[in-house]
């Protein structure tokens, strides 16, 4: 297994179309890495420059001490399995996952050893048999990822595997994947534009919109100290609130309503020339949102339920702000406590959900730890 | 505003069984979501109250009103297609504008009136800026928009909408869904939504139908089908990840009963629980057997021993959520998912304990085949 890095990485098409620009990365020995972002942003064109089925522009490209950048696919040893990577037809799943051992002129006893190993690590075992027209998606799924690991790669690059797949089965796929990526210890990149996806598998995020890199961080830092404000709001589901406030203080900021000036304390450091603005972008999460059905002790804006709905069990509700011209917030609760539309609410932010950008740049610094 | 009401309704196609037998009423201004996988039959109910099939047999009324011969035209409906249905050679605007047109409306609206009808419904769905293309200019996901705001522009006795937000990406489905439950609840029309999605049919209906094979499995408030399902089925069928279904045998030991599944997993089941349980059991090589199901929120996960009740298992896999922890244990039979509200950073094989909820394990009987996937 292999560390891989990117160093000022560029891709041109032909008419000056950039789509990756500048890019640098790394990724770990055994670390599973996500590549996340909207379809257009880079994803597919960073992946296949990895793999070597794309000419890398400008910029350098290493597996360990090794630059690439002219090594072919089959030289830089890479496994990739796409969702709809095509299994033989005419060859069961011990042949499937056999060819490219076969292809090396492996002997038949390694081969059988080999083959046999792979399928107990993915559950396959039992349908070594089979022909691939009789497999359900998700042993489909298994077995081309089988084939690809297979050869022992250096990495193994998964792009969108399961983005596809029915829904019963996902969240039992993402753990199978994640649990073959442990215990091979493999290296592991894997692109999706589902944010949701991304966080669930990866030990650390890679975000790429409009052809660069927004931010690299584990899942917390992504989540707690986005890099900034698309990132704030392309990673949650429903998106990161926005609220426009002044910053009174090095500790507070505050919001103007109709019913008057409500502030709120955070925690972080703020550069304190920006003490005294208006127009700041307060951000929070719907999912860190404290609602009451009474006006409490702690800073609170008020708005009624406009639309909640249930989820199973979390419910989002669309909250309206009437004292702020009826700009409109989003809020998870648990469905317990949902309640009903057209009720008066207070919502609370807490120091540590506060968010402040100025535009698109976050400004405040949080101590780690 | 109408009720809608299906009596013994069957359609045949040739000598297969598309719909078979149902009977149920959608109350008037009622948002009533038909649910189920693809090829259950859903599309089928909706175009017999549209009147675009002929129902083989039973009774469908609006109100008191007996339809099976009316044709759509006359029975006022609105209907927004998985396919769009969009006029190639109109523009985004005339399609919209279209069923403005029709000839029992034709007259009652002047241009202006209809310009601000069909603007104002484009601006709440976010597609004034495509008012003027033509359909093969437009992505799937808003032909879609724009065949839903055709769909909704006027104001019939039902709304008929099948699938139609189905094709738009991920964030633009959540936002369309709040926009469409906003304007069901201004217009307190009757809607019947078609979707194969749980989550369209949670966050939107008053009531939902689960459809199997042509029959009606359930028909519940959104609530009730989530915490209740009245099957293996439809507990399998809405929410995400699905709920756990798990195999095991009932085995009494000294006046207790316990579920067994495998050699590591076993729990006592509360006495107020037996009974529901033996409802549930049947015979199998001289064993009582019965699935039990539980929601992954309903699980606790702690490294220390929970309760009298707990047991250890071996960390499979974590996967992370916005605010949570989705830990996937192996079972012989399945794969059993917990969530924790918190992030974890359990390695590979720790044993962990886990303490089911008993207010809210369900016993079913076995109506569908278990995999690992």
């Amino acid at each position: 297994m292999s560390r891989v890095r990117l160093e000022h990485v560029w891709k041109t098409y032909p008419g000056n179309v950039v789509a990756v620009k500048d890019v640098s990365f790394g990724c770990e020995d055994g670390e599973f890495l996500s590549i996340l972002g909207p379809s257009g942003g880079g994803k597919s064109s960073t992946l296949r420059m990895i793999v070597g089925l794309e000419e890398i522009t400008k910029g350098d490209i290493w597996f360990d001490e090794e630059l690439v950048n002219k090594l072919s696919p089959h030289e830089r040893n890479v496994a990739l399995a796409f969702e709809t990577y095509a299994l033989y037809p005419r060859l069961n799943v011990y042949e499937n996952i056999a060819f490219p051992l076969r292809a090396r002129g492996q002997s038949k006893s390694e081969v059988d050893k080999t083959v046999n190993s792979i399928a107990e690590a993915l559950d396959l075992t039992d349908i070594l048999k089979k022909d691939p027209s009789a497999l359900s998606d998700g042993h489909r799924q298994r077995v081309s990822l089988a084939r690809a690991l297979v050869r022992r790669p250096n990495v193994s690059l998964l792009d969108e595997p399961i983005s596809h797949m029915d829904e019963r089965v996902r969240a039992v796929v993402r753990a199978r994947i994640r649990r073959i990526h442990d215990e091979l210890k493999s290296t592991t990149i894997y692109v999706t534009h589902n944010q949701a996806e991304a966080i669930a598998v990866c030990d650390r995020l890679v975000i790429l919109h409009q052809a660069e890199l927004q931010q690299i961080g584990t899942v917390d830092e992504v989540w707690n100290e986005p890099a900034n404000r698309f990132v704030a709001s392309f990673v949650g589901e429903p998106p990161m609130n926005f609220i426009s406030g002044k910053l009174e203080s090095p500790q507070h900021v505050s919001i103007l309503t109709k019913g008057g000036k409500e502030d709120f304390e955070f925690r972080g450091e703020v550069d304190p020339n920006y003490v005294g603005s208006d127009g700041i972008s307060i951000g929070v999460r719907p999912q860190q949102i404290k609602l009451s059905r009474s006006k409490g002790q702690e800073a609170s804006i008020a708005g009624s339920v406009k639309i909640a709905e249930f989820q199973g069990d979390n419910a989002v509700l669309t909250v309206k702000l009437e004292n702020l011209d009826n700009s409109e917030i989003k809020v998870v609760v648990p469905a317990g406590r949902m309640g009903g539309e057209g009720e008066t609410v207070w919502l609370e932010f807490s120091p540590e959900i506060i968010h402040l950008f100025d535009g698109d740049i976050p400004i405040i610094q949080r101590k780690r730890g | 505003m109408v009720e809608v009401s299906l009596e013994n309704v069957s359609k045949l196609y040739g000598r297969k069984v598309a719909v078979n037998d149902i009977s149920f009423s959608c109350k008037a201004g009622e948002f009533f979501s038909i649910i189920g996988p693809t090829g259950a039959g859903k599309t089928t109910i909706l175009k017999m109250i549209a009147g675009i099939e002929k129902v083989s047999s039973g009774e469908v009324y609006f109100n008191e009103r007996l339809v099976n011969e009316l044709p759509p035209q006359e029975r006022d409906v609105s209907m927004a297609f998985e396919s769009y249905n969009l006029y190639p050679h109109f523009s985004v605007y005339e399609n919209i504008a279209f069923p403005l047109r029709a000839p029992k409306i034709r007259g009652s609206l002047s241009p202006e009136e209809e310009r601000q009808k069909v603007e104002g419904m484009a601006d709440f769905l976010g597609i004034v800026k495509l008012l003027d293309r033509r359909p093969v200019e437009l992505s799937g996901g808003e032909k879609q928009r724009v065949s839903l705001a055709r769909a909704m522009v006027r104001e019939p006795q039902v709304y008929l909408l099948d699938e139609p937000i189905a094709h738009l990406d991920a964030r633009l489905k959540f936002s369309t869904q709040t926009l469409l439950k906003e304007l069901a609840g201004k217009l307190g029309v009757t809607i019947i939504y078609v979707t194969h999605d749980y989550r369209e049919a949670l966050a939107l209906s008053d009531r939902i139908l689960v459809l199997r094979k042509g029959e009606i499995e359930q028909i519940a408030t959104p609530e009730e089908l989530y915490h209740t399902p009245s099957s293996d089925f439809v507990g399998r069928f809405i929410g995400e990840p699905p709920i756990n279904l798990i195999d095991g045998e009932l085995v009494s030991k000294a006046k207790k009963t316990f579920f067994k599944a495998g050699d590591d997993f076993s729990i006592q089941i509360r006495e107020d629980l037996l009974g529901s349980m033996e409802g549930a059991a049947s015979q199998e090589d001289g064993k009582r057997m019965v699935r039990l199901g539980i929601r992954c929120n309903n699980i606790k996960v702690a490294e220390d021993r929970i309760g009298d009740n707990s047991f250890q298992l071996p960390v499979y896999a974590v996967a992370r959520e916005a605010e949570s922890s989705l830990i996937t244990f192996e079972l012989k039979e399945v794969f059993l998912q917990a969530k924790k509200e918190e992030w974890v950073n359990y390695a590979l094989s720790d044993k962990v304990w886990l303490d089911f909820d008993q207010d809210h394990i369900l016993f079913f009987e076995k109506t569908i085949e278990l995999t690992k996937g």
